[in-house]
C-alpha cells in the first residue's frame, strides 16, 4: 500500500463520517434511532462505491472499517462498534478480494458487509439496556419508553439484517450513480 | 469553519503533547459523555473538573470570549441539571434532558476536539502517533481525514447554496433530487482535491519505503503532568469506588 492509497482512505472516510454524523444527529428523535441502520448504509453506499473503484490492494477496506470503529469509540459509542468493525471490515475486504477487486457484483455485496458495523452501535441498547439508560436518564422517561418499545430484544438481529440489506441498496444506488455521473466524467 | 480546524501555531499558548490531549479527549468521552461511574459522587465531581478543562485550555490559547461563553453555558446547564431535573416531569424533562445531553455531556468533548485540532499540527500528530507505535496505515488516513473535514464542510455548504438557488431543496421544486445533486458534486470535488493532496504528500516523501524523520519536538513537560494527573483522577476514583473505598 502506498501513500496515495492511504490518502484515498482518509478522504473517503471523511466523506463517509460526515454522512454518519449528520444522520446520527437525527437520532435524538426516538423514531429515527432505529432508522440509522437504514439511512447511513443507503447514503454512505454512494461514496463507498466510488471508494471501491480506487481499491486495488489488500487492506484498504479493512483500514477504513477500523477507522470508523475508532471514530465511534472517540464519539462515545463505546467498544462494540470497534469490535464488530474490525471483523466485518476484514470480511468485506475478503469478499471484494474474491472478485479480484474488479467485480461490480462483489462490490455491491461488499457494501452490504461493510455496513454491518453500523448495527453494532445498538448492541449496548439490547444487551446492557439498564446500564445504557442509567447514563441517559436525562432523556426523560418518555424517550426511554418510546425507544424501549421500538427496540425489543428480537430487533437485534433485525438491525444487522437491515444494515446489510440497506448496504446492498446503497451499493446498487452508488453503482447507478457511478454509471450516470462518474464514468462520464472519467473519475470512476 | 476553516478557522476552527486549521492549526494556529503562533497563538496556541500552552503547548501540550498530542498524547496528553488525546487522553483528555478519551477521558471526556468515557466519563462525561459515556457517564461511566456516575453513581459515585467523587467521580461525578472530578468529571465536572475534567469537563471544565477544555474551557481553561481555550483561555490559554487566547480565545477568551469563546471560553467565557462556553463556561457560562456549561455552568448554567449543569446547575439546571442538578437542581431541576430531579423535579421535572413529562415534556419539560425531555426538553431539559436534551439540553443537558447536548451541553453538559457533548459540548466538553466537542470543545476539546476543536481545541485539539486547532493546536496540533499534522506533523506533531504523526510524530506522537509514531511514538505510540501506531502503524502508518492508520495514522496517515486519520491525519488526512481530520484535515479534510473542513474542506468537506466548506464545499458542502457551497454546494448546498448553489442547489437551493436552483430549487433543489426541501420544499423546493426538485426536492426529489435533494440527495443525488448534493452528494455527487461533493464527491467529484473531493476526489479532485484528494489527488492534489496526494501529489503534495508525495513531494514530502510519504510514499517512500525508508523511515521518515520528524523535526517536531514532542514530549511531556510540567503542564502535561498537571493535565495528566487531572485526567487520570476519574479512572482512579472509579476503581476505588468499585472496590468500595470511596463513595
Amino acid at each position: 500500500m502506498k501513500g496515495k492509497d492511504l490518502i484515498n482512505i482518509g478522504i473517503f472516510s471523511a466523506i463517509y463520517f460526515v454522512i454518519v454524523f449528520i444522520v446520527a444527529m437525527l437520532g435524538f428523535i426516538p423514531i429515527f434511532l432505529p432508522l440509522l441502520a437504514v439511512l447511513v448504509p443507503i447514503l454512505g453506499g454512494i461514496p463507498f462505491m466510488l471508494f471501491l473503484t480506487r481499491v486495488n490492494k489488500f487492506g484498504m477496506i479493512w483500514i477504513m472499517s477500523v477507522i470508523m470503529g475508532l471514530l465511534m469509540l472517540l464519539t462515545g459509542m463505546s467498544w462494540p462498534p470497534l469490535a464488530v468493525s474490525v471483523v466485518s471490515g476484514l470480511l468485506a475486504e475478503l469478499v471484494y478480494k474474491s472478485g479480484n477487486y474488479k467485480s461490480s457484483f462483489k462490490a455491491v455485496l461488499t457494501s452490504g458487509v461493510f455496513s454491518l458495523w453500523i448495527a453494532a452501535n445498538y448492541l449496548p441498547l439490547f444487551f446492557a439496556a439498564d446500564k445504557y439508560w442509567s447514563t441517559r436518564q436525562n432523556f426523560g422517561q418518555d424517550y426511554i419508553d418510546t425507544v424501549t418499545k421500538l427496540m425489543p430484544k428480537w430487533m437485534c438481529p433485525v438491525m444487522f439484517v437491515a444494515a446489510f440489506v440497506c448496504g446492498i441498496i446503497g451499493g446498487l444506488l452508488g453503482k447507478f450513480l457511478l454509471k450516470k455521473h462518474f464514468e462520464k466524467a472519467g473519475i470512476a | 469553519m476553516g478557522g476552527l480546524f486549521t492549526a494556529d501555531v503562533e497563538n496556541r499558548g500552552l503547548v501540550l503533547d498530542p498524547r496528553t490531549k488525546l487522553l483528555v479527549m478519551i477521558t471526556l468521552v468515557i466519563f462525561a459523555l459515556g457517564g461511566t461511574g456516575s453513581d459515585i459522587l467523587l467521580v461525578r465531581c472530578v468529571t465536572v473538573a475534567v469537563s471544565v478543562l477544555p474551557i481553561i485550555l481555550l483561555i490559554t490559547a487566547g480565545q477568551r470570549k469563546k471560553a467565557l461563553l462556553f463556561g457560562l453555558i456549561y455552568g448554567g446547564i449543569k446547575l439546571l441539571e442538578i437542581f431541576v431535573v430531579s423535579k421535572a416531569t413529562g415534556a419539560a424533562l425531555t426538553v431539559i434532558g436534551l439540553c443537558c445531553m447536548v451541553f453538559v455531556r457533548l459540548m466538553p468533548g466537542l470543545i476539546m476536539g476543536a481545541y485539539m485540532l486547532s493546536s496540533t499540527t499534522v506533523s506533531e500528530f504523526i510524530a506522537a502517533m509514531h511514538r505510540m507505535h501506531v502503524p502508518q496505515q492508520i495514522t496517515i488516513p486519520m491525519s488526512v481525514m481530520f484535515r479534510f473535514f473542513p474542506t468537506v464542510l466548506e464545499e458542502f455548504s457551497a454546494i448546498n447554496t448553489a442547489m437551493k438557488m436552483r430549487g433543489i431543496s426541501l420544499g423546493g421544486k426538485h426536492s426529489g433530487k435533494l440527495i443525488e445533486y448534493r452528494l455527487v458534486p461533493l464527491m467529484v470535488c473531493s476526489v479532485n482535491i484528494g489527488s492534489e493532496l496526494s501529489a503534495a504528500a508525495l513531494t514530502r516523501g510519504l510514499g517512500v519505503k525508508v523511515r521518515r524523520t520528524n523535526i517536531c519536538k514532542i514530549g511531556f513537560h510540567l503542564p502535561d503532568g498537571a493535565v495528566l494527573l487531572l485526567a487520570a483522577a476519574p479512572y482512579v476514583l472509579w476503581i476505588l469506588g468499585m472496590i468500595g473505598v470511596v463513595k
